[in-house]
Formats: C-alpha cells, sequence, structure tokens
C-alpha cells in the first residue's frame, strides 16, 4: 500500500470513533465543546504518530514477549510530554481536559495502532497512518464537540449562533447526551457508507 | 536464559531513555509553567486588587523566603509588584487569617506611598454558604479599599456582615497580617 493510502484509510475506512469504535472513553467525555474536542484530537494525535514512530524504528529492538511492556513507556514518556507542554503554553485548555490527558496513555487507539501496524511495518508508514488516525479522531472529536456544543449551549467555538430567546438543551453537554450525539453520528456514518457501497456496485453490474 | 537477559536490558534502555527525555523536558518546561500557574490561578485576584499598572506583575514577581513551615522547609511569600515607568508604587501578596472555619486567605493590595489598601481579594476560604462565604463579595471586599496602613486595622473600621462576625474578623486579622509582613520585608518588595 502507498504511503497516500496509508493516510487516507485514517480518516474515513477506519475513522476511530465510529468504524473501530475505540478510544470512546475520551470520546465521550471531553466533547462538550468543539475547541476541547478539537485539543484532545490534536493531544492524542500527537502521541500517536510520535509513538508510532518510535515503535517502528524500534521493532526489531523489541524483544516480542516484552513488547506492550515496551509500547506503554513509549506511549507514557509521550503522554507526560503532551502534559507538560499544554501545562507551560495553553493552560486554560489543560484544565477544561483535566484526567483525559494522562488518560492518553491507555486510550485504546494508541496501543492499537502500534501493534496493529506500527510493529510491523517501516517507520514511514507508520508516521503515515499516525497521522492520518490521528487527524480523523480530530475532526470526529470536533464534529462531535460541535454538534454538542451548538445544541447544548447555543454557541460554537464560544460564539453565540442562535437568536438571544434559545433555551438550549444542557442534556447535550451532560453525559447522556454524549451517548446520544455518538448513537446519531454512527448512524449517519453507516448510512453514508451503505450509501456508497450501493452506488459502487451498481457501477459494477 | 539469554532471552530473558535480552528482555531486561531491551527494558532497561527503554526505560531509562523515556526517564532521561522526561527529565530534559521537565527542565525546560518548569519556568512557563509556574508563570501560567501564577497566571491564571493568581492573576484575576492580582486585577482585583491592583489599579494602573503598566508591567506585568506575574513576570516581575519576587521570591522572598520568610522562613521554615513546621517541617523545616522554607517557605516563600510571592509579591506581586506594580510598576508605573519601571517603579514599583504598589505591591499585592497573600496573606491569611483564622475565619469561623479555617484559614481565609486574601490577596491584599498595598500602597506605600500613601500608605493606604488599594484593595483586597479573597483567594480562598472554607466559611459558611450563605453566612461567611459572603466575604467573597464586592459589597463587603470594597470597604477595605483607601483604609489606611499605617495603623492596625480594627474590626469596627470596616461595616461587619451581619451573622458573620468571625469570617469578618478573620479577613480584618490577614489584612493585619498583610501589614506586618510589608513592615518586615519593606525593602525586599519596593526593591
Amino acid at each position: 500500500m502507498s504511503l497516500q493510502k496509508e493516510f487516507t484509510k485514517g480518516l474515513w475506512e477506519i475513522v476511530p470513533p465510529f468504524r473501530l469504535v475505540l478510544g470512546l472513553c475520551p470520546t465521550l467525555a471531553v466533547t462538550t465543546s468543539a475547541e476541547n474536542g478539537m485539543g484532545m484530537g490534536m493531544a492524542t494525535t500527537f502521541v500517536l504518530v510520535f509513538s508510532n514512530l518510535l515503535v517502528s524504528l524500534l521493532r526489531k529492538f523489541i524483544p516480542s514477549n516484552v513488547r506492550i511492556a515496551a509500547y506503554i513507556v513509549i506511549i507514557a514518556s509521550f503522554v507526560v510530554i503532551v502534559e507538560l507542554m499544554m501545562q507551560a503554553y495553553t493552560f486554560p485548555l489543560y484544565r477544561a481536559l483535566g484526567i483525559f490527558i494522562p488518560l492518553i496513555v491507555v486510550n485504546c487507539i494508541i496501543l492499537g495502532r502500534a501493534e496493529a501496524f506500527a510493529g510491523k511495518r517501516g517507520p514511514l508508514e507508520s508516521i503515515a497512518d499516525g497521522l492520518g488516525v490521528g487527524i480523523g479522531y480530530t475532526i470526529s472529536l470536533t464534529v462531535l464537540g460541535a454538534f454538542r456544543e451548538i445544541l447544548g449551549s447555543g454557541t460554537l467555538w464560544g460564539l453565540k449562533v442562535f437568536w438571544s430567546g434559545f433555551e438550549p438543551f444542557t442534556f447535550m453537554v451532560r453525559a447522556p447526551g454524549a451517548f446520544v450525539a455518538l448513537g446519531v453520528m454512527l448512524a449517519l456514518i453507516n448510512f453514508i457508507s451503505l450509501k456508497l457501497e450501493e452506488r459502487k456496485r451498481r457501477a459494477v453490474s | 536464559m539469554r532471552e530473558i537477559i535480552r528482555m531486561v536490558l531491551v527494558l532497561t534502555v527503554i526505560c531509562a531513555a523515556s526517564g532521561f527525555s522526561l527529565a530534559l523536558v521537565r527542565g525546560f518546561t518548569k519556568a512557563p509553567i509556574d508563570y501560567s500557574r501564577l497566571k491564571f490561578v493568581k492573576e484575576p485576584a492580582v486585577k482585583a486588587v491592583l489599579a494602573g499598572y503598566q508591567n506585568d506583575p506575574i513576570k516581575d514577581r519576587l521570591v522572598i523566603p520568610v522562613g521554615k513551615d513546621k517541617k523545616g522547609k522554607p517557605m516563600n511569600l510571592i509579591v506581586f509588584p506594580a510598576k508605573k515607568g519601571g517603579k514599583t508604587f504598589a505591591v499585592a501578596f497573600e496573606a491569611s487569617g483564622a475565619g469561623y472555619h479555617g484559614d481565609i486567605g486574601v490577596m491584599v493590595g498595598l500602597d506605600p506611598a500613601q500608605k493606604k489598601l488599594t484593595g483586597i481579594s479573597i483567594v480562598s476560604h472554607t466559611e459558611t454558604p450563605g453566612l461567611g462565604a459572603r466575604i467573597v463579595e464586592p459589597k463587603f471586599t470594597g470597604a477595605f479599599k483607601g483604609k489606611p496602613t499605617d495603623k492596625q486595622l480594627a474590626v469596627g473600621d470596616i461595616s461587619a456582615l451581619s451573622g458573620a462576625t468571625m469570617s469578618t474578623k478573620g479577613v480584618v486579622a490577614a489584612v493585619n497580617n498583610a501589614r506586618s509582613l510589608f513592615d518586615k520585608y519593606r525593602d525586599k518588595m519596593l526593591q
């Protein structure tokens, strides 16, 4: 597979929260606004790209019996780096994301990509894969966050989008709203891909 | 056996490299982290008590050692100077006094030239909600503005909150503590 293919598959084919249905804990918890979703996505992307690169470079050097332990150490180091950087330069975002930054360590997407992809492929392909999946994840979280923010607080990126008398559905920024929003998005994505497949089949026959 | 040694060795090398790089990152992010902590946690209080400054009080903060705590650890007082034209005309720092329920942390702004309080702001407290907790209201804290600092402030100098005499006393005590801290470290604060 070409590098481009490795990159683009993360954007649609295996876009993490909707296709792989991985990394749902932060997906549900931090997407109360578009900005939070995007921040979380970017932090995850950073960790994902660098952990993929390092795992791929070290894949011949790490004995397979201790690979999970080695991967976790690598991932955890990058997470701590992200955490320190966020505290230093984007403190308000750090406060908003709180406990979910350290929890990137146990985000299944990152370990999943290390195990399923970077542990077997070359460094360039792994970076492309990490970038693709990371950006796919960031876009998903941002869209989900925007959806919940618009309905739940009547704003987008902190700006008002509705008329002044609009009463926001506070339900949407609470935990149950996250499940509803995720369900709606999953249904939508499945519907679109079903239609696409149908069209492809019709074109063939 | 060789396999086991290899596993141990590889993991050790990875962990050591990780520890080393984290120590490096920690080293160069320490100063910005301290800065942004103060900026986002303390700056609202500093802004509330100081006015008309042209500098960044958080950046120009002074750290003054003020003895040791009970465990022998050195304690520091962080002073935020307000400057105009490069000269300090007022300072703000935190002091505490015993309220009805635990210590009340108060950010106190002092103007040494006019010997007046430029304002106070409650930073932390655990007073009773609805009663003592009303000390955070601007109506109460505003009464301290412009009070003289050349003599002890008495509870009678400001109108106490009804039903919250102890909390009022705590805030007054904190302000008086700030006064004595200022007298003690005046030269260091105004350098």
